[in-house]
Formats: structure tokens, sequence, C-alpha cells
């Protein structure tokens, strides 16, 4: 790979710190991309959108830090 | 998108439940959905390619973006694109992936650069139709590096310059700063603390040519309609 960065390298490479990386993940919940940590089984908080429409970045209930529930569901 | 579309344009008879739900939840009203006709493309901190880079590093991965973009210029509802970079660079060919889709919309485009549009973040911003930065914002120009084993050859050194080459060429195409300048820029020595190459802060990044206009939001959305108005108007006259 050819790195053209401000970041040393030694910055980028650093050993991982941590742990729960496992438990973010990247969703799509009413179409809106956001990635989110998983809290238990049926709680998640979202961590951040990746939408590019910026309207949902106005919806409440997508606030990084606000809580979803998932609620499994037949169709 | 679509989601949003349907939410917006629901049943009357489900609004209101859907109001008072969100009032008893979280003590709001949803903010209503307007017809969203531009397309809002962040490239934030590092610029991801083929390697997925540890988890501490945030980063811009191209798999999200450049679907977008192929998105953003199919979409008959999506009159413009916005590019709002804060980056400080990342891998070399996925930048210029980004740079050269960005560069080939038919579809107005407009950028900003806030905070930083570092390395590879200079030819991401120059690849839109009009480049912005705010009068805070960097730009560090510097030389490539490379990653894994090094042999020391003289093609090594060949084959990098040939890679640098990329960048400059791309930048001196989409930018009015001239291939030998930035050149210059990328080499400069006495600039920079722990490199060769020289940092831009806004009005500099202009005087150089790099950039069109030092701005901000308001001064990147209305030249993005303006861009869209002369495009109807030529669209109209054929």
């Amino acid at each position: 790979m050819i790195y053209y960065s401000i970041v040393p390298l030694e910055i980028v490479y650093a050993e991982e710190s941590s742990e729960n990386e496992s438990q973010v993940q990247e969703v799509e919940i009413e179409g809106v991309k956001m990635v989110i940590r998983m809290l238990s089984s049926t709680e998640a908080q979202v961590e951040r959108l990746l939408s590019p429409n910026p309207q949902d970045y106005l919806n409440p209930r997508f606030y990084p830090g606000s809580r979803i529930r998932l609620v499994p569901s037949w169709r | 998108m679509n989601e949003e579309k349907k939410t917006g344009e629901a049943p009357a008879a489900d609004k209101p439940s859907g109001v008072v739900d969100t009032l008893q939840t979280l003590g709001q009203v949803n903010v209503p959905a307007g017809e969203q006709d531009t397309y809002c493309l962040s490239i934030i901190g590092q610029v991801e390619g083929h390697l997925v880079l540890p988890s501490q590093n945030k980063t811009t991965k191209y798999e999200h973006v450049i679907p977008q973009i192929v998105a953003a210029e199919q979409n008959p509802r999506i009159k413009g694109m916005i590019i709002i970079l804060n980056t400080v660079g990342g891998d070399v060919e996925a930048g210029l992936a980004i740079a050269e889709m960005i560069a080939s919309m038919s579809k107005p485009t407009v950028s900003l650069v806030l905070g930083g549009g570092h390395s590879i973040g200079v030819p991401i911003a120059v690849s839109a139709n009009v480049s912005f930065i705010a009068e805070t914002a960097t730009m560090t120009i510097h030389p490539v590096r490379m990653t894994g084993l090094v042999i020391g050859v003289p093609q090594t050194f060949e084959y990098m310059e040939k890679m640098q080459d990329r960048v400059i060429q791309f930048v001196a195409r989409h930018s009015n700063i001239s291939e030998e300048k930035f050149r210059e820029l990328m080499f400069r020595t006495g600039e920079l603390a722990r490199d060769i190459g020289t940092n831009l802060i806004g009005p500099d990044a202009v005087k150089y040519g790099l950039i069109d206009r030092v701005g901000g939001i308001s001064d990147a959305i209305s030249e993005l309609k303006r861009l869209d108005q002369i495009r109807g108007q030529e669209g109209h006259m054929q």
C-alpha cells in the first residue's frame, strides 16, 4: 500500500488497545446507514451515522448516543 | 433514502400516533423531512483503501464512498453534491479513486475543506467543480510514503516518483496550481517540524491556486445552487 497521510504509520498501526470492537457494527435502520454498539441482544446505541443525507442527522431517534430497541420482526 | 421518503409521505392516519410516540418517548417532535436535493459526502479521518486499518483510526472507506457517488450521479432527485473534508490523508489508490469519481461526475460538485485536508485529501478537495477552504483550515502537502518491504534499489525511487506524479498531475489538472509549483511546495524544507513539505492555511491555499475560494458552508451551498442553475439553463438550450 502506498500511504499518503500526515499521521505517522506507527500511530496508524499502533497496537489495538482493547476489547469490545466486535460489539460495534455497521447496520442500516430505516434506510439510514449507521454504526451501532450493541448493549445487549435487544438494545443498541448509536455510535455515528454514515448517511449522506444531511436530514438524517436531524432525526432525534438517531442522535449519537441514543438507544435503539431491536425488536425481532416477521415478514 | 427510500425509507426516508416513505416516512415523509406516510398516510395521514399514521401521522398523529407517530408524533405522539416521539413526543412521549423523547419529548421531541420529529423534524419534518424536506425534499433533499443536496448529497453530502463527508471525508473524515483516514481514507481507507485496500487494507482495513486498526479500529482506533477513524476512517472513510472507499467501499462506502464510491457507491454513494454512483448513486448520487444516477438519482434524478439529487441536484448536486457537497464534499466536506476533514481528513489526515490515507491510501493513495483509494483517495485518487474517490477524486477521479468526483471529477468525472456530470452533476455540480462543491468541496469544502474544514479543519484539515491533508495529503491525499488535497486531490479530493480539488476534484470538485469549485473548492472552498475555511479560513482556519489547513492543507499539508508532503512527499508520499510507502509501507511494507522497501528494497533499496534505484527502481524503488523511480516507482515512488511515478506514484507521486499521479497525485501531482491530478492536482495540477484540477486546480490552478502548476505542476512545478506543487512539486516545490511538496519538497520544501524548513516549514514542517518533522517532515519536508508545506502547510497551507486557508488563504494561502487560495493564493497558490490550489483552492478556488475561502469560504464556509453558506458559500458552498449557494455556489452549488448557482452551478445547478447554470446546468439547468444549458439543459434547456440543448
